[in-house]
């Protein structure tokens, strides 16, 4: 069966690719936050940002229809602003002048926008293994990481298991009454879930057997070199001259 | 409801990530402490399964369908601490790999259906179940799981609209009367599925709770 693996492209070689991700982390938040800072009527501002991204796209070679059609996950939410801005009501004249209607909207569509880009080129550009190991460099809670990674390596697996339940399920029913579809959905999901459960007694069993002390190896030793430190100078002038003087 | 960055303004998505960050330190020692690494694979393999079990889709009235949150069912199965933690992976893998969620808006995704929508509603069912007996437990499954729903989508809403991004006197009622509508649907499977595991592995019901 085919997945669309996340990190198809963290293969490439490029400058992003070769950061370590503890530098992409980091750069990559601080990007996200200062997008998430920014006035909604600073237009130029949000140019800049928009510019920076994509300079690292074109860096790290990853193809723009790929990130962008990555980037259009966003889209229902903003849709559902939409929705809303027709009953907002402003009290008091100094608001209409701070967040007009059009202002709502677009403040969501150009942060939430940017910072999926951010986000698409940080995990795109990064092996999942190496971007846990950063996480877990930079001091979060090893267990939490460890979970992450179980996750990542059993999404699929599972994935494989709900299409083979629906499979069966199509090629035995032919729809019902909406009680009867709703309980062979709650049966196939306790199936699920039961076949889960063995199937992490399994797993740790067989961690164990193989001498799991509870930490997780992988052979890349991350290492921070001169382009870490000079990318961190660059990356972080851009930013600051685009808050100043832009 | 998985908020994107830029939708919450500063000081809703700080407080809600303090709020989260400080939970969700405590489970995870709270967990550690208890279990060990044995539990590692058992939460990482059960965030799986949520995210395996929310690619399913059920039809809802008028050809639109919807899908499980499982927040309810987590903590149910596995206590409040391993829910949290479980719902956190699912949440944070989601942000990470598919874009669902935002990075500065995790710690309110994980507060809304993290908190809420998983930690609140083992207590909740735990009470439920002391007051009513464990005779008639699966409607006490049902109303825990069906606000479940409810309350995170209206927490979602107060927050949107906090940060001057919906208008509260339309989005709160509105978000709260659709999930309503959606809730029922996952409380009727919610207390399907809990049947079913009763039916087949009993002892997995009475796993220990953490």
């Amino acid at each position: 069966m085919e997945h669309s693996f996340i990190d198809k492209y963290s293969n490439l070689d490029s400058i992003i690719h070769r950061l370590d991700p503890r530098t992409k982390i980091l750069s990559i938040f601080i990007y996200v936050v200062f997008v998430v800072l920014t006035s909604p009527n600073k237009f130029s501002e949000f140019f800049g940002y928009s510019v920076l991204i994509f300079i690292l796209i074109f860096l790290s070679r990853l193809p723009f229809g790929y990130v962008l059609r990555r980037s259009f996950v966003i889209f229902p939410f903003v849709f559902l602003v939409v929705i809303f801005v027709p009953f907002y009501k402003f009290d008091n004249p100094v608001e209409i002048y701070r967040y007009g209607r059009f202002f709502i909207v677009w403040n969501v569509l150009i942060k939430s926008w940017l910072s999926v880009i951010a986000i698409t080129v940080l995990t795109s550009t990064t092996r999942f293994s190496v971007l846990l190991k950063g996480f877990e460099k930079l001091k979060l809670p090893k267990f939490l990481i460890m979970c992450v990674s179980f996750m990542y390596r059993y999404i699929f697996v599972l994935i494989d298991e709900v299409q083979r339940l629906q499979r069966a399920r199509d090629s035995r029913y032919f729809g019902g009454k909406f009680f009867l579809q709703l309980k062979v959905y709650a049966n196939i999901i306790g199936l699920l879930f039961i076949k889960t459960y063995n199937r992490a007694e399994r797993v740790y069993q067989n961690m164990v057997s193989r001498g799991f002390d509870g930490n997780i190896r992988i052979l890349n030793n991350l290492k921070l070199t001169s382009l870490d430190f000079s990318f961190c100078i660059v990356f972080s002038l851009i930013i600051l001259v685009i808050k100043i003087l832009v | 409801m998985h908020i994107p960055d830029g939708f919450l303004d500063t000081k809703t998505w700080l407080s809600l990530s303090i709020v989260s960050g400080v939970a969700l330190a405590y489970a995870v020692k709270k967990v550690g402490k208890k279990i060990g690494e044995k539990h590692v694979p058992l939460i990482g393999v059960m965030s799986a399964f949520i995210f395996a079990a929310q690619m399913l889709n059920f039809p809802v009235a008028a050809g639109t369908s919807g899908h499980f949150m499982g927040g309810a069912l987590a903590s149910i199965l596995l206590g409040p601490f391993a829910g949290l933690l479980v719902m956190s992976t699912v949440l944070i893998v989601q942000c990470l790999i598919f874009q669902d969620g935002g990075l500065t808006a995790l710690g309110a995704n994980i507060f809304n259906m993290g908190i809420i929508g998983s930690f609140f509603s083992y207590y909740l069912y735990s009470m439920i179940k002391k007051l009513a007996g464990s005779k008639i437990f699966i409607i006490g499954v049902f109303i825990v799981s069906w606000l479940s729903i409810v309350l995170s989508a209206s927490f979602c809403a107060v927050e949107l609209a906090i940060s001057a991004t919906v208008p509260l006197k339309v989005a709160l009622p509105a978000m709260a009367g659709i999930h309503s509508l959606i809730g029922i649907g996952e409380g009727i499977i919610t207390c399907l599925v809990l049947g079913f595991i009763s039916k087949i592995r009993p002892d997995l019901i009475d796993i220990e709770k953490i």
